[in-house]
């Protein structure tokens, strides 16, 4: 399945803001991330997939979904 | 027209608005936490539109590097309390609004009694440790949180615990802080004045939409705006996830957590340091003063001290040999991650300070002092 990823902040600094990449599920997602972009690792973020939230890593992707990288803010 | 004021004429005249509209902003009462980069317009636009009461928390003074983006305050204000300078200045925007100042940081002691007084809160606030903080009280208080932080070009605005069927709050974004090595504040990444600007007015508009029931609420869901693309991606934040056991279940609870150490900010056994106990403890008897950043960082420490860089620090511990242990840094951080170095290898055998803010704080201090 090709997905669209889009990242936010620090983590779009490290992955670049968007790209294209093959995945199943948010976990094989996950997985293919940190070893294409090892500095991910110690990086907190959260995931949206299509807009919505998503916590269940185990969410299956269909292709052109939209996954967003959304990592925390503190400046203000 | 029965309380007719001029002053609002405009929002008078605004369809769906109206009178009854600028009625619910007067009766309104909006905590906002944080006078800063966020805080500034916030306050500024919730107090010319007439909200009824505003609270204003902030503890820190006013440096010149703030003056960039802070638009309440002149160049005459460095080295004032910003609560205090905020208030004044907010009182001759619009003398109608009843503005209360509390010049103190917020924390697990008085964060849930501030904010029971108000209707909303704001959080305009710099750091984790807080924005934990006041989530966690907000879920406690039942209170609807508007928040807002930045990063570089991009902002973040959500509105928490306003639906009350549909609860949402930060926990369900993010249940647990990062570590504050992995996240970079304004102090040293930079930030263009203009993004809390725009980010503040989009949180001053969510409160001015709760207040009147106008448009849609960014209830639960967060949005994120990038200032150089004008892109807004919003997205809904589920509350699938369970994050009640990671917030204090009752007032006793909350007083009892420790934010600054749960952040990683603090460290038990590890003393923090104000600019000014840093000045005063740093030539005291038995202690050395420890520069631990990389060697020709700038700015120079113009006072006596030793420099052992942080990745040389594990090599060098018997360089150490004084009584009392005081570390700086840039920003704070890796003074605290050699502290917790050297607390690791001596133990309680020596005591160990670190200068919180580092020496950007002490900078920012001595600017306040001369001007």
């Amino acid at each position: 399945m090709e997905i669209k990823l889009i990242a936010f902040g620090q983590i779009g600094e490290i992955t670049g803001k968007e790209l294209n990449i093959e995945a199943e599920d948010l976990t094989s997602l996950k997985a293919k991330l940190l070893s294409q972009f090892p500095k991910l690792a110690d990086k907190k973020f959260a995931f949206a997939v299509n807009r919505k939230l998503v916590h269940d890593e185990t969410v299956v992707l269909n292709e052109n979904d939209i996954v967003a990288l959304m990592p925390p803010y503190s400046g203000g | 027209m029965e309380n007719y004021n001029e002053r609002y004429a405009r929002h008078y005249a605004l369809s769906d608005f109206g009178f009854d509209g600028q009625q619910k902003l007067l009766q309104a009462k909006v905590l906002v936490i944080g006078a800063g980069g966020l805080g500034c317009p916030v306050l500024q636009y919730l107090v010319s539109a007439g909200i009824g009461r505003v609270g204003i928390v902030d503890h820190d003074y006013i440096s010149l590097s703030n003056l960039q983006r802070q638009t309440l305050y002149t160049t005459v204000d460095i080295g004032k309390p910003k609560a205090q300078v905020a208030a004044t200045r907010l009182g001759e925007m619009n003398p109608e609004v009843k503005i209360i100042c509390y010049q103190t940081e917020l924390n697990s002691k008085n964060a849930l009694g501030i904010p029971a007084e108000y209707d909303i809160i704001v959080d305009c606030t710099d750091n984790f440790a807080a924005r934990y903080l006041i989530n966690d009280a907000c879920v406690l208080l039942k209170k609807p949180l508007v928040f807002g932080a930045i990063y570089k070009y991009e902002g973040q605005v959500a509105v928490f615990n306003w639906n009350q069927k549909y609860q949402v709050n930060y926990r369900h974004l993010f249940p647990n802080p990062p570590r504050p090595e992995d996240v970079q504040n304004c102090n040293e990444v930079g930030v263009l004045g203009v993004l809390p600007g725009m980010i503040g007015m989009i949180q001053a508009n969510e409160v001015i939409k709760i207040c009147t029931g106008l448009g849609e609420v960014l209830d639960g869901k967060l949005l994120t705006f990038n200032m150089l693309t004008y892109e807004v991606f919003t997205v809904d934040i589920s509350n699938e996830n369970s994050v009640e056991d990671l917030i204090p279940k009752n007032r006793e609870d909350f007083e009892a957590t420790d934010y600054e150490f749960l952040c990683g900010i603090s460290i038990r056994n590890i003393q923090d340091l104000s600019p000014e106990d840093f000045i005063k403890k740093k030539s005291d008897k038995y202690t050395v003063t420890v520069d631990v950043r990389e060697i020709g960082e700038l700015p120079k420490a113009d006072f006596n001290h030793i420099n052992i860089p942080l990745s040389e620090l594990n090599d060098r511990l018997s360089e150490l040999e004084d009584e009392h242990l005081i570390l700086f840094c840039q920003s704070g951080k890796r003074s605290l991650k050699a502290a917790e170095i050297l607390l690791e290898h001596f133990g309680n055998h020596k005591k160990i300070s670190h200068l919180k803010g580092g020496i950007i704080a002490l900078q920012e201090r001595n600017n306040g002092k001369n001007s």
